[in-house]
């Protein structure tokens, strides 16, 4: 009797969507526009988001002439067999390097916030152990996952937001232009595929359990998620000041050391488990998506049984570069700098090799048989 | 280095095959045979089988039909059939018969006399409590109802207590319990068809479920997964649970348990399928989610507000029972800076004279209220009060004056022993027990940190479960149609769905004006 046959319904695509791309706004994400954007941050994420809509469109496009067909096939339907292979296993490799980054960023912040003394190796170990066995069990169960914990995570970034919000001036927001212009589109472009997300969501397209609701749940995720960091950046700014937010790593948590709730002075403990679930269930998807993709590629079908294999490699590149702080921020960015044309461009040219070669006639034509 | 020895050990098993002689299959041959024409033969065949008289309570009676005059002898097993009815319906009209044309079946005035001509279906009868009149030259058998097995009355529920709603509980008497749920559901539609799921001792189940309601194809996979079982002998339903679910290693149960008819009524009108069975005073309700653990009946006896409020208690209790002792391990070991600095001064110094660090004095005394809690439940009744002064007075005031235990502590576990008998199924009981050990060790390896790992790993764990195809933490998520009925419920004139993972025929319970 089956009831449920491997899909996943709105609400889970939505929540992991929004879990794993939300969260981007708790690690060094916003340093990372703060850098160059300074206190204009939120104006250059505000134009990223505007910039996203452009790719998010044209790969709707594609999709809903390929439907039940994965980013890998597409891939291959449209470029060709090695050309296809090629561009899917370069995404492969950013996959990789994104959570190979993301995974060393995420273990430096606990280390270095919360756990000070115990060895980053350990931390590593257990994160990895907990996102392998979720990528094991499988897009379903990391979608319910993300869904039960949703609300009681939004609920707490909100309060803690809020609160953060209270405390700060907005007058900090001034002036509007902060560096001028020209270096906030500047940072727009280049830090674009900070939403690079929603690229390689397409890799689990077929498993949500209809293209409506796959567009659907994108574009509410992606409008709900532009807005929310836009707004953390704009509180960042107002609780720090530019000067300062440029020499924090990890502005979230500073933001929880920094409230209070009545007599309970430090309640940064408390934010801690909510948010460390959000970052279990985000790289528990990325590593099923590195793992679909790779399955797909090499043509493996039981990939979970490369979980061990993937899990090992990501704690040893990870742990690899000293002085993890100021080493991954840089490689990081190089690794967004390096994503963003190529996340711009690559639904545009998929678009116009499938408009080329006519899939979307055959579409209309089907459509009208 | 293990494979190896299970290698060599395996290859010994092997070499020494168990020798076990089947006198299961013996006994189906010897009495595989047909009915004979001659009534001492027959007799005799019975005598054998049943080894009478070394079994007492095998009793034959042999006598003369009245008007024909043939002879004719009646068998029964005294300790299980009602005598009277065998008096009364049988013997006595065969006795005082005047007509000599006159049929036995028309003689004999019970509800219904059915005919056997193999000697397999007799002994199979005389077993299962039914009498047998041979007659002389008839090579068939006459078999008629009379079964009384022993039993308790219907009493009140003990282990799910309700102050509101009905206080029956079910039986050991699986007709007394179709009698509870028939009493339900007054509809033609409910089905109590049984299997026979043992060999040996021919264990019968009743399944119930209502005809246009429960989904054809759950129903088919329940029927299959009983018909095959092959065993010797299941005596009673917590037995035959663990033979029919899916995950037997798993912490969390994946069928429903239940003492109550009321709460069995509900869920087969829901569409699920319901096991009951002799022997057992309860009903299997299958399949079930983490939410019908969660539940009780009363949180829909009282009203909405009062359920719900009843709901929050019982989900905070329920984090309290997990969290409450390894939270304490975690913040007094890791996350000192998050109490406020008077309580911290008062823990530390609760704590001065206590020589082992928190982590093992909350594994002790944890230890001990599971000690106690066990030693609790087996004590005979009149030595009660002992464990009462053992427990409250030794391990607990003695513990801290010894300045074994901090006195925090003692309010820690108690608070978390306490609060998990809110949860009144004893399987999610059992595995939140458990789970607080689990969280317990992650706090003191990794704080919160390693908390929250586990707590992730056993939602991806929970939400991956399954019972008979239908998702743990259905219809949460997934989502189905239902009426939402999870932590909380709904005002009952909204609880309009059956729960869509069932696939019932039909999912709507109420009319659209139902309440208008």
């Amino acid at each position: 009797m089956k009831q449920t046959e491997g899909k996943i319904g709105i609400r889970e695509f939505m929540a992991i969507i929004m879990l794993s791309v939300g969260t981007k706004l708790t690690d060094d994400t916003p340093m990372i526009l703060f850098g160059t954007a300074k206190n204009s941050a939120w104006i250059s994420m505000v134009l990223i988001a505007l910039l996203t809509i452009v790719p998010i469109f044209f790969l709707f496009k594609v999709f809903s002439v390929h439907k039940g067909k994965d980013l890998h096939e597409v891939n291959i339907h449209l470029f060709g067999k090695v050309l296809g292979n090629i561009l899917s296993f370069g995404m492969l490799l950013f996959g990789f390097a994104a959570l190979v980054l993301d995974s060393a960023t995420y273990v430096d912040i606990i280390s270095t916030m919360y756990f000070t003394k115990t060895p980053n190796i350990a931390i590593y170990i257990v994160l990895l152990i907990v996102c392998g066995y979720g990528a094991k069990k499988g897009i379903e169960q990391i979608g319910s996952t993300a869904w039960l914990t949703l609300f009681y995570l939004k609920v707490t970034l909100f309060i803690a937001l809020a609160v953060a919000f209270t405390k700060g001036n907005l007058k900090f927001l001034f002036p509007l232009l902060g560096p001028g212009s020209w270096e906030i589109v500047k940072t727009a472009g280049s830090k674009m595929s900070i939403l690079a997300d929603f690229y390689f969501i397409g890799i689990i397209a077929p498993m949500v359990k209809s293209v409506k609701d796959f567009k659907k749940g994108t574009l509410l995720s992606f409008i709900i998620v532009g807005c929310e960091i836009t707004i953390s950046l704009i509180i960042y700014v107002a609780l720090f000041d530019f000067t300062s937010i440029e020499v924090i790593s990890y502005p979230f948590h500073e933001v929880i050391l920094y409230i209070s709730f009545g007599f309970i002075n430090n309640v940064e403990s408390v934010f801690l488990p909510f948010w460390l679930v959000a970052a279990f269930i985000r790289f528990s998807f990325y590593m099923y998506l590195v793992l679909v993709l790779f399955g797909g590629i090499f043509k493996i079908n039981k990939h979970q049984y490369l979980i061990p294999v993937l899990v090992t490699l990501v704690i040893f590149l990870g742990i690899a570069p000293k002085s993890a702080t100021y080493t991954l921020p840089y490689l990081r960015e190089l690794l967004l700098t390096t994503l963003s044309p190529f996340f711009f461009a690559l639904p545009i040219v998929m678009w116009l090799i499938a408009k080329v070669r006519g899939d979307f006639k055959h579409e209309a034509s089907a459509e009208k048989t | 280095m293990f494979k190896l020895l299970k290698k060599i050990s395996g290859r010994k098993n092997k070499g020494k095959s168990i020798q076990s002689n089947n006198t299961l299959d013996k006994q189906k041959n010897k009495k595989d045979q047909s009915i004979s024409q001659n009534i001492d033969d027959n007799i005799d065949f019975i005598k054998d089988i049943y080894q009478f008289p070394n079994n007492r309570d095998v009793k034959f009676r042999e006598f003369k039909v009245g008007g024909s005059n043939e002879r004719a002898a009646i068998i029964f097993i005294s300790s299980i059939t009602d005598v009277r009815t065998i008096e009364d319906s049988a013997i006595s009209p065969l006795l005082e018969n005047k007509e000599p044309d006159l049929g036995i079946k028309r003689v004999i005035s019970t509800q219904n006399v059915n005919l056997f001509s193999n000697m397999k279906d007799v002994v199979n009868n005389i077993n299962t409590g039914n009498a047998v009149i041979f007659i002389e030259n008839d090579s068939n058998a006459y078999i008629f109802e009379c079964a009384n097995f022993q039993g308790r009355s219907v009493e009140r529920a003990e282990n799910e207590v309700l102050i509101k709603g009905s206080k029956e509980a079910l039986t050991e008497k699986v007709v007394v319990n179709l009698s509870l749920i028939r009493k339900r559901i007054k509809n033609e539609a409910l089905m109590a068809e049984s299997v026979t799921i043992s060999e040996r001792s021919q264990n019968e189940v009743y399944i119930l479920y209502v005809r246009n309601l429960a989904d054809d194809k759950l129903v088919d996979d329940i029927k299959n997964r009983l018909k095959n079982l092959d065993v010797d002998s299941i005596q009673n339903l917590a037995l035959l649970e663990q033979y029919i679910e899916e995950r037997r290693m798993s912490l969390f149960p994946s069928v429903l348990y239940s003492e109550r008819p009321d709460r069995a009524t509900a869920f087969l009108e829901d569409g699920h399928v319901v096991l009951l069975m002799d022997n057992s005073p309860d009903a299997l309700i299958l399949p079930a989610t983490f939410w019908s653990f969660f539940h009780t009946p009363e949180d829909h006896y009282l009203r909405f507000v009062f359920g719900n409020f009843a709901r929050i208690i019982r989900m905070v209790a329920m984090f309290i029972t997990i969290f409450i002792s390894a939270i304490y391990v975690a913040v007094t070991s890791f996350h000192s800076e998050m109490i406020p600095a008077d309580l911290l001064l008062a823990i530390a110094g609760s704590r001065e004279k206590v020589p082992f660090p928190v982590f093992f004095e909350i594994i002790l005394m944890e230890a001990a209220f599971e000690l106690i809690r066990e030693a609790g439940l087996r004590v005979p009744n009149p030595m009660g009060p002992t464990i009462g002064i053992v427990g409250a007075l030794i391990l607990g005031q003695a513990a801290v004056e010894a300045n074994i235990i901090s006195p925090i502590v003692i309010i820690v576990v108690a608070l978390s022993g306490l609060t998990s008998f809110t949860i009144s199924d004893i399987s999610l009981q059992f595995a939140l027990r458990i789970i607080r050990f689990l969280f317990i060790l992650s706090a003191g390896l990794f704080g919160i940190y390693g908390m929250t790992a586990l707590f992730v790993m056993g939602l991806f764990y929970l939400v991956s479960l399954k019972s008979f195809g239908v998702p743990y933490l259905a219809p949460m998520s997934p989502h189905f149609v239902s009426s939402g009925d999870t932590i909380f419920r709904r005002v009952i004139t909204n609880e309009n769905f059956r729960p869509g993972y069932l696939k019932p025929d039909d999912l709507k319970k109420k009319g659209d004006g139902a309440t208008k």
